[in-house]
């Protein structure tokens, strides 16, 4: 398992090609583990600020995004894989995406005792400044995950490189399924808010009603009322 | 007009190198082999119809193409529930298999201004695949409008979120029609190009002749007539209004 981990990290395209094309439920169960672990720690570490119990609710929602996320587009990332010539099957495709979220998670998880560390520093929920705590608590969110994802999409573009060998299609082939996944990902992530938990908001797993509004309506309206 | 069986079976144009090699399907046509050749070696499909036609081919498209467009329009129809779950898919079939009537003769028409040197039947097959691919494509995206359809009450949204991921689909289905183009010696391309901006704005006129497919109505059909862009303007400045409230 440790093996596995840095071979992903090192980024070692022939090898992790080579494992992404012996596809079996080895490989499956192994980043499934990882994510579980790497996603639901950082999870803990974005819930805390709010309390113990939203740490526990987003240690389990935040892999459970991943994984719908993976379950939602796995259809239409196989078939665009193929129409875009990189020649992975259906099953390669749905590990070799797996593996970036992979990626991803040990990364995230190995940023969990910074976030720990910020957490400890900035204003709690009980004081005047919880607002600004949780503005922090947020930024510093969006910042990490954002870093974990350039990277775990640098090492899935050197995988696609490798795989289908050649850079046009391993782009292309890449953008599809990251345009995919951020659009459904938003979605599944707002329909299981609250990740980091509002501090005027009661701790809930899910909102009363997690299936009221999609995140382009809310960034519409939002939008409209800065600028009309 | 159409050339010869023999002449057909002459024809091979120079390999092009990915996935549209020109090369015949292994096994003939079953269900996964065509599926498989959709995806990754459409120049199988347009080979198999150009030079090894048989009917079993398109007609393996065209149940394709409708049982595709079925299966996602009864997605579309879960956002309004009730009798939409059956209208919504029968009318996004019925519109498809109406746009391809409507479109074939121009298509063929302009395959032919194209320089292509291809046979009624070869172009129909062809034009079943694009329109195939892209309900295939549908079907893929069908968890992703799944999801969106139970997450808001807006029409609006919900038609813009159809009719962009139907442009996907279709976008990647009209590529087969230009493969075509390069397979059987096409030498003007933009004919074809010119015939999927038509085929696209039939659909979308066919989708508002046939409305409502997304909302509910107490008729099948509508008795006013209208254009797609005037339809669409009144859905979103309707949905606007209903926000403001």
């Amino acid at each position: 398992m440790i093996g596995r981990l840095k071979l992903l990290l090192r980024g070692d395209a022939d090898r992790v090609a080579e494992s992404v094309s012996r596809v079996g439920f080895e490989s499956v169960a192994q980043f499934s583990l990882i994510i579980l672990i790497g996603a639901g720690l950082y999870g803990a570490t974005l819930g805390l600020w709010r309390g113990p119990l939203q740490a526990f609710y987003t240690a389990i929602k935040f892999p459970l995004v991943i994984f719908l996320i993976c379950l939602g587009n796995g259809a239409i990332n196989g078939m665009l894989a193929q129409i875009l010539g990189s020649e992975l099957s259906f099953r390669q495709t749905a590990v070799a995406i797996l593996m970036s979220f992979a990626i991803a998670a040990i990364i995230l998880a190995g940023f969990a005792p910074l976030t720990l560390f910020v957490w400890f520093n900035a204003p709690p929920l009980e004081s005047k400044d919880a607002i600004l705590g949780h503005s922090i608590m947020l930024l510093t969110h969006v910042f990490i995950i954002a870093l974990a994802g350039v990277i775990a999409n640098r090492r899935l573009l050197g995988l696609l490189r490798k795989m289908s060998g050649s850079d046009k299609v391993a782009r292309a082939v890449l953008f599809s399924w990251l345009a995919g996944n951020l659009f459904l990902g938003a979605q599944i992530a707002w329909n299981l808010r609250p990740f980091i938990g509002s501090p005027r908001l009661a701790i809930e797993f899910l909102r009363s009603d997690p299936l009221r509004g999609n995140f382009y309506e809310a960034v519409w309206r939002a939008l409209r009322h800065l600028f009309f | 007009m159409n050339t010869s069986p023999t002449q057909s079976q002459a024809y091979k144009p120079a390999p092009i190198p990915g996935r549209f090699a020109f090369e015949p399907m292994p096994e003939g046509a079953s269900p996964p082999l065509v599926i498989e050749a959709l995806l990754k070696y459409p120049g199988r499909i347009i080979h198999e119809l150009q030079n090894n036609w048989r009917a079993a081919l398109p007609l393996w498209l065209l149940s394709l193409a409708l049982l595709g467009m079925l299966a996602y329009g009864v997605v579309v129809g879960s956002f309004s529930g009730g009798t939409q779950l059956w209208i919504a898919p029968a009318k996004i079939a019925m519109g498809t298999t109406l746009s391809i009537l409507i479109c074939l003769p121009s298509l063929y028409i302009f395959t032919c201004l194209s320089g292509i040197d291809a046979q009624m039947r070869t172009v129909t097959g062809m034009l079943f695949a694009a329109v195939g691919l892209g309900a295939l494509l549908l079907i893929g995206f069908a968890p992703i409008a799944w999801i969106f359809s139970q997450s808001t009450d807006s029409v609006a949204f919900m038609a813009a979120l159809h009719i962009g991921l139907w442009a996907i689909g279709i976008m990647f289905g009209l590529r087969l029609l230009e493969g075509m183009g390069h397979l059987l010696g096409g030498s003007a391309r933009n004919h074809l190009k010119l015939w999927s901006v038509i085929f696209i704005v039939v659909s979308l006129q066919m989708m508002t002749t046939l409305r409502p497919i997304v909302g509910t109505s107490d008729r099948f059909l509508p008795t006013e007539k209208k254009f797609f862009l005037t339809h669409w303007a009144e859905t979103l400045r309707m949905s606007q209004q209903k926000n403001d409230r």
